[in-house]
């Protein structure tokens, strides 16, 4: 990058705007949520978070995240290897597709799986023989969350296995080292740091899914709400320091998450990690 | 076919996509030597080698080893040592466990394994550089690091793509030698990808040159100077300067229509105007248009019936300054006509040696 000048009045007057911008859109907004869910005090606060609702709608919440994460952790590796790794004919059109969740609004993706699970669709029979339940339950959040969050992995990924090449894989090869050896020794160590840094965003996503989520949810309380759904309910019913103790909670965890991230980009740029 | 062939390809054809890649290549080898693959960029020489390796599938054609047909056998498995264009080093490995790689998948005994890393850190000088990081190497080094990588299976066949390229003109002088020393004293066939005449010609026992796809000719150092099979060898070998009207110098007939002339600095003298020589009288003027002091020579632009020819002088020459006027003289050049080069040499040569 270019060298750091001094700041000058024109500067200074971008610094202040950022600030300013900074502060009424995401301070101030943060600080009242907290200072809300702690306007009745502490006795208060702790009763709404410790509510059973509140509390299974937590473990929802910390479930349908883990199994999302898992997933695309998993299919993120997978398809970010292939994308970068081989050509194959409809390469173009796989790593377009992977990119859709993030165009699509979030509501469309529930209503697509209402449309392709339930009871007006073709498939609703076989699953109801064989007892799943996808929509209206555990199972549809859980797709919903991994179709919203499955492009953030193999995104972040797609661009350290490209820049690495396929060299260092070929000579591997040469050697006579099979395909998972050589993910394990040769291509993990490199994309390491940014699979942590993408399986941190997908968290943070797949925590505060809102849109398709509320779709496929049914809003069965104490049985298909997740946190986010759980706030909506309460401020809904006028329970605003509810609603905002919960709140608090959500952001509690994300800011646990950035907090986290920086960690690892710390770590990521460590000289003797990131070789050249 | 001779019993001595380590390397044989046979009617290789390779295209990618529309492409076409690799025409024809015929190319034996024999046991022990060190050849280099020399051709302009995109000629399809990595190709080759990526064939003869197993990392790309020949459309048609028999790739043979020792004797054996090893088309269908994986790279892996074909007793090869592949140095890659930028080494392809283990980034996230140290140096020994670069070397042990082969050695840890073949389940090699880890005493074993470090004897031999040892060994090898000993042959290419690189000791007490095991515990390093690929980043924390010179390029020399790093270049040695891979050298040693490709040898540790023991392959029968040593690969290199461009293993210089990717290093700084006077490192690169070094590691040629050093190259070619260790690879006469472990005696393993190696054949090495360049684009670079010098090196070819300092390195190799043999060279194949590529052209497009097609292999062009394959011999010695000497035998691609003296007889060059094709034009495409005639222009490329050599420091080579083509012109059109090779019968506006004197004493040089024109020998076909369309056919035209490759003249090397070798076969150009330059004398200055008070200068006499046994062939002055048949040599043409022209002016020196640039000077270039190469140290051990000294080299001259010269213009001459409208064309910029390059010739050397000796240092210990009088010198020449830029816009004087000389008299140069052509002991011969080639003539390409179509797909047939001869060579011509200036017709007062015969005459004179008559006389004498
Ligand atoms: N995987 C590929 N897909 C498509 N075309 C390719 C591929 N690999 C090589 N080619 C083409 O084949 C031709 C020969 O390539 P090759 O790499 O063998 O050239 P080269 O002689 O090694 O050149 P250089 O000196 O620049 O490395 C080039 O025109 C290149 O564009
Ligand atoms: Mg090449």
């Amino acid at each position: 990058m270019g060298q750091k000048q001094k700041p000058g009045p024109f500067q200074w007057f971008l610094i202040i705007l950022c600030a300013v911008f900074l502060c009424v859109m995401l301070i101030l907004p943060l600080t009242y949520i907290i200072v809300t869910a702690f306007r009745e005090g502490l006795g208060v606060y702790i009763k709404a978070i410790t509510d059973e609702y509140a509390l299974k709608a937590v473990t929802l919440t910390v479930q349908v995240t883990l199994i999302a994460v898992a997933v695309n952790t998993v299919f993120g590796i997978c398809a970010a290897w292939c994308i970068t790794k081989f050509s194959f004919h409809g390469k173009k059109i796989i790593s377009t597709f992977i990119d859709l969740p993030v165009t699509v609004s979030p509501i469309i993706a529930g209503l697509i799986y209402i449309l392709l699970y339930g009871r007006q669709s073709a498939l609703y029979p076989i699953l109801r023989e064989y007892g799943i339940k996808v929509v209206f339950a555990i199972p549809g959040i859980v797709l919903a969350t991994i179709f919203v969050t499955f492009p953030f992995i193999s995104r972040e990924l797609i661009p350290v296995l490209t820049a690495q090449g396929t060299d260092e894989e070929e000579a591997a090869a040469l050697m006579g080292a099979d395909a998972f050896t050589i993910f394990r020794k040769v291509t993990f160590p490199h994309i390491k740091w940014a699979l942590l840094y993408g399986v941190v965003l997908c968290t943070a996503r797949a925590m505060g899914e809102f849109g398709a989520v509320s779709v496929l949810s049914g809003h069965l309380r104490g049985k298909t709400n997740t946190m986010p759904l759980y706030v909506e309910l309460l401020y809904q019913g006028y329970d605003f320091t509810g609603a905002f103790a919960i709140s608090s909670l959500l952001v509690i965890m994300a800011v646990a998450v950035l907090a986290l991230r920086s960690i690892l980009e710390h770590k990521g740029g460590k000289p003797g990690d990131i070789l050249k | 076919m001779s019993e001595n062939n380590y390397v044989e390809l046979r009617h290789l054809e390779k295209h990618f996509k529309d492409f076409h890649a690799s025409k024809d290549i015929n190319i034996n080898i024999s046991k022990g030597k060190l050849v280099a693959l020399l051709g302009p960029s995109g000629s399809g020489k990595t190709t080759i080698l990526r064939m003869i390796a197993g990392l790309e599938t020949p459309d048609s054609g028999d790739i043979i080893l020792d004797g054996k047909v090893v088309n269908n056998i994986p790279g892996s498995e074909r007793g090869i040592g592949f140095v890659f264009q930028n080494y392809a080093l283990f980034r996230y490995m140290t140096v020994y466990d670069n070397i042990a790689f082969g050695l840890r998948v073949k389940k090699t005994k880890e005493s074993e394994i470090k004897e031999r890393v040892s060994e090898l850190l000993k042959l290419i000088g690189c000791e007490g550089l095991e515990k390093r990081y690929p980043s924390q190497l010179s390029g020399g080094q790093r270049q040695r690091v891979a050298f040693a990588r490709a040898l540790a299976p023991s392959p029968q066949l040593l690969l290199l793509d461009e293993p210089f390229a990717a290093i700084d003109a006077k490192v690169r002088v070094e590691l040629r030698t050093w190259l070619r020393e260790m690879i006469s004293r472990l005696g393993i066939t190696s054949i090495f990808v360049t684009h670079d005449q010098d090196e070819a010609i300092e390195v190799a026992d043999e060279i194949i040159v590529t052209n497009q796809g097609r292999v062009e000719q394959k011999g010695t150092p000497r035998e691609l100077y003296s007889r060059p099979a094709t034009p495409f060898v005639a222009q490329f070998i050599g420091n080579s300067i083509q012109i059109k009207n090779y019968a506006d110098f004197n004493c040089f007939e024109q020998r076909s229509p369309d056919s035209t002339a490759v003249l090397r600095p070798e076969f150009i003298s330059v004398l200055k105007k008070n200068e006499t020589q046994q062939f002055s009288t048949s040599a043409d003027e022209g002016v020196v248009e640039d000077i270039i002091f190469r140290g051990s020579s000294i080299e001259l632009r010269v213009r001459i019936h409208g064309v910029l020819l390059s010739a050397s002088r000796s240092v210990n020459d009088t010198p020449v300054e830029v816009g004087e006027k000389v008299d140069v003289f052509v002991y011969r050049m080639y003539v390409i006509d179509g797909d047939t080069i001869t060579l011509v040499d200036n017709d007062s040569l015969k005459q004179e040696s008559v006389v004498i």
